[in-house]
């Protein structure tokens, strides 16, 4: 089975990761879910493509405890974190999120929370290819 | 030895992932710092964040040791 903590140049799947962490709980509830998808359209801009670099040891290390910190902090029976690096094309995945509690408010909750924790804290960083050139994202509040 | 780290949008600008510089004794986090931003200032415009061996790092007086792994980061733009 795969970790439940990942960063991984290739594809995953929804269905395994929610199948994963079903298998750990049957307490579980609830499943709170969170996608990121590439956009093919940002800032006025067609993007093609979107670039990820990562500081690799250090994010799986901020995932980790982003994770622990969101099952003692909401309670989780269990949680996944999957993110994508290199490049990923328009339509693609980009991260996966998936939560499981006893009820749903804890599971949707800790998802929403982990997402933006995820922003603040993990060392990620995205280039959009576009016609017009490449240029890397600037953070949105 | 220090190896220096820079990734994304910080490691464009100074054209490099990684550098190797020899340690010196008692050098912080902050003399690095200072002597790589003169040397590549526009990386250092957006470089807001540090990491000494994969943990962040708010004191920049922290004293490196030999064989420490130092980033140097732009704001995080994950998900």
């Amino acid at each position: 089975m795969h970790k439940a903590v990942r960063i991984q140049y290739e594809d995953f799947s929804t269905d395994d990761e929610i199948e994963a962490l079903r298998a750990t709980s049957k307490r579980i509830g609830g499943i709170g879910l969170f996608l990121g998808c590439a956009r093919d359209f940002s800032e006025g801009r067609e993007v093609s493509e979107i670039d990820f670099d990562a500081y690799d040891r250090m994010a799986l290390s901020e995932l980790s405890a982003l994770r622990d910190e969101a099952i003692a902090r909401f309670g989780l029976m269990g949680a996944r974190i999957v993110h994508r690096v290199g490049t990923v094309t328009s339509g693609e995945n980009i991260v996966l999120i998936v939560t499981g509690a006893e009820h749903r408010a804890a599971a949707l909750d800790a998802c929403r929370w982990i997402i933006d924790e995820l922003k603040e804290r993990v060392p990620i960083w995205k280039k959009e290819i576009t016609p017009e050139g490449d240029s890397w994202v600037v953070p949105h509040p | 030895m220090i190896n220096v780290l820079f990734f994304g949008p910080v490691a464009d600008r100074v054209g490099a992932a990684v550098l190797q510089l020899e340690h010196r004794q008692g050098w912080s986090v902050k003399d690095l710092r200072g002597e790589l931003a003169q040397r590549y200032p526009e990386a250092f415009d957006i470089a807001c964040f540090t990491a000494v061996d994969g943990a962040h790092v708010r004191d920049l007086g922290r004293t490196l040791d030999d064989g420490s792994e130092v980033a140097f980061m732009a704001k995080f733009s994950g998900g």
